[in-house]
């Protein structure tokens, strides 16, 4: 493993042109391959934000399908009577909120309980809303009206997409970094040096869900259409996926692997559903018994 | 008319609660043996109800009889999967904090592969048949006879399965390993074999279960997870590992879940009980009844 200072001037070169190139692209590439581009970039995105805090922490996530449910419903409501860029500040927002309350209370739960309760959180939202929009509002949904142009919303996923690598990035090589190792390899020990574990959690866990949110406020005015079906289990379980097969403690393992299931989802999703959905249940059973390096993160104790 | 509502209650709570008790032991068998979370655990139990629709639907095999087909498929169906899968991440001689996330990703890992290959078989289209709904009055209410069947199945199954935890010698073996693992394999239990066991009774006792109410609803492949998280709670509820806990915590579920549902509106009931599973969680991790 690469000292997280060091990296290589080929790999800073290699990481300029990408970006370049991801710039520039949606002015030359066809409506398709644009949204399709579109969509793998918010899929790295989740899986970056996903990684940054479950990688080192080891506190398995299964709620970014809520945060993202949550932002994508926050533009919903605010779309109309908001110039662009607000609404996806209001799902970040949102989102970042619902983590430090989720975080609160669940984050002193440890493996299974935690993933658990963040499991149940997104169905509870899910009911709640529907509940809400039957009976109190009479409606079962939201119609997205004036969504900015497509360009407007690739640059802002783009945005998100190299502030969460960034994001990544600053984390492994500072304090607070090695402060969440620390808690994922002995959380009592953590404690015991003076690292203030519950600040660190919940604060790191605001932020990651802050992009989920941003990512679901940026995506939501692609449909026309939302309702609460937004919040999808099947969201948290992509990410989790998508960084695992890639590896959650590097920063490049959650990219790799959100383009490689990112791009077999936009091609699989729509013509074979189950058959997509059933390979993805035995990807995750093969990566976990099989690949455990790709597991790294969740599984050891991270090297130092 | 008062007495008959309390009898409707407490009959229809009693009804729910042992199929419900039913699923939460064989979850709790798999939890307090392995650390082993199944979230696949409700799939069993749509699995075991498409058995049970298709032998009826298909060769006319009278429900009830079918019990006698998917319990042994699941058993040996749960044996295969634990030596395939959990055996091998139980074995992997991992940092001990590291098993019950594995698992769980296994776990879920099956949810998705069989929901969907049960969508790929059957379609989402909704399925069912008409057994034995006929009315039974009783204590100056009515229900249909297959309910009171099927719950009166489940609630000999489940303390069944309790007697014989607490009297048979296989029985004893199990709540040895429960209550203190190296304990166990010191007197000479065989570890491996007795997990692959009673991981198969866990699914058996889901599958069957699930030919219960495929006797008394309209099946969907998804119908399994919200029994699962039902589980969950009682399984919480009653303690993780805790077997008469779940037996109490499954009945009790299902007593207070009828009495809301007569409360309030039958839509709140998903509501409530993601609310009491986060709940509880939250309050006591180490559950309701535990000492």
């Amino acid at each position: 493993m690469r000292h997280p200072g060091s990296a290589s001037p080929g790999l800073v070169a290699a990481a300029v042109v990408g970006v370049l190139a991801l710039g520039v692209a949606p002015t030359v590439l066809a409506p398709y391959h644009r949204s399709l581009a579109l969509a793998i970039l918010a899929d790295v995105t989740l899986a970056v934000s996903w990684a940054f805090f479950s990688g080192p922490t080891r506190y398995l996530s299964l709620a970014s399908g809520a945060f993202f449910g949550a932002g994508a419903y926050a533009t919903a409501l605010v779309l109309k009577s908001t110039p662009w860029p607000v609404p996806v500040l209001a799902g970040a927002a949102t989102a970042a909120v619902m983590a430090l309350v989720v975080g609160m209370l669940a984050l002193r739960l440890r493996g299974p309980y935690f993933a658990i309760f963040t499991f149940g959180l997104a169905e509870l939202a899910k009911h709640t809303l529907i509940w809400y929009e039957t009976g109190v509002t009479g409606t079962v949904g939201r119609l997205l009206l004036n969504p900015p142009g497509p360009l407007t919303l690739y640059y802002t996923v783009l945005g998100l997409t190299l502030l969460a690598v960034g994001t990544a990035l600053a984390l492994r090589r500072s304090r607070w970094g090695y402060a969440l190792v620390g808690i994922g390899a002995d959380e009592e020990r953590a404690l015991t040096l003076g690292i203030d574990t519950t600040r660190i959690k919940v604060g790191t866990f605001a932020l990651s869900a802050a992009f989920m949110g941003g990512v679901g406020a940026a995506m939501a005015p692609r449909w026309t259409y939302l309702d609460p079906q937004v919040f999808n289990p099947l969201v948290s379980f992509q990410t989790v996926i998508m960084a695992l097969v890639g590896g959650a403690t590097t920063v490049a393992g959650p990219i790799l692997g959100a383009v490689f299931l990112g791009l077999a989802s936009e091609i699989l999703l729509v013509k074979f559903r189950y058959y997509y959905m059933l390979s993805l249940g035995l990807t995750l059973i093969v990566v976990v018994l099989l690949v455990p390096s790709g597991l790294a993160g969740l599984m050891r104790r991270a090297p130092r | 008319m008062k007495l008959a509502l309390l009898v409707d209650i407490l009959i229809g709570g009693l009804i729910t609660g042992g199929i419900y008790a039913l699923v939460a032991l064989g979850l709790n068998l798999q939890y307090g043996l392995m650390r082993v979370l199944n979230v696949a655990h409700g799939e069993f139990l749509m699995m075991g109800a498409y058995l049970t629709y298709t032998l009826h639907a298909a060769w006319g095999m009278n429900p009830l009889a079918t019990l006698l087909v998917t319990a042994p498929v699941a058993f040996g169906a749960g044996v295969a999967l634990h030596r395939v899968l959990y055996a091998r991440v139980l074995a992997s001689g991992e940092a001990q904090e590291s098993l019950p996330s594995r698992s769980l990703l296994l776990s879920f890992g099956l949810l998705f592969v069989l929901q969907n290959a049960a969508l790929i078989v059957w379609s989402a289209d909704l399925r069912g048949y008409r057994y034995l709904s006929i009315p039974v009055h009783m204590l100056g209410t009515v229900f249909p006879a297959n309910r009171l069947v099927a719950a009166g199945v489940a609630l000999l199954l489940s303390v069944g399965f309790y007697v014989f935890l607490r009297r048979s010698l296989t029985g004893k073996a199990i709540r040895a390993l429960m209550q203190e693992p190296d304990g166990a394999r010191l007197v000479g239990i065989d570890v491996t074999r007795l997990h692959g066991v009673c991981f198969g009774a866990g699914i058996a006792m889901s599958a069957v279960a699930g030919s219960l109410i495929s006797m008394l609803f309209e099946l969907t492949p998804f119908i399994g997870l919200p029994f699962t998280v039902t589980a969950l709670v009682v399984v919480i509820l009653g303690g993780l590992g805790n077997v008469a806990g779940s037996l109490a915590g499954g009945l009790l579920l299902g007593l207070v879940e009828t009495a809301a549902v007569y409360a309030a509106a039958s839509d709140v009931r998903v509501i409530a009980s993601y609310a009491v599973l986060a709940l509880i969680l939250i309050l006591r991790p180490s559950g309701l009844l535990s000492r």
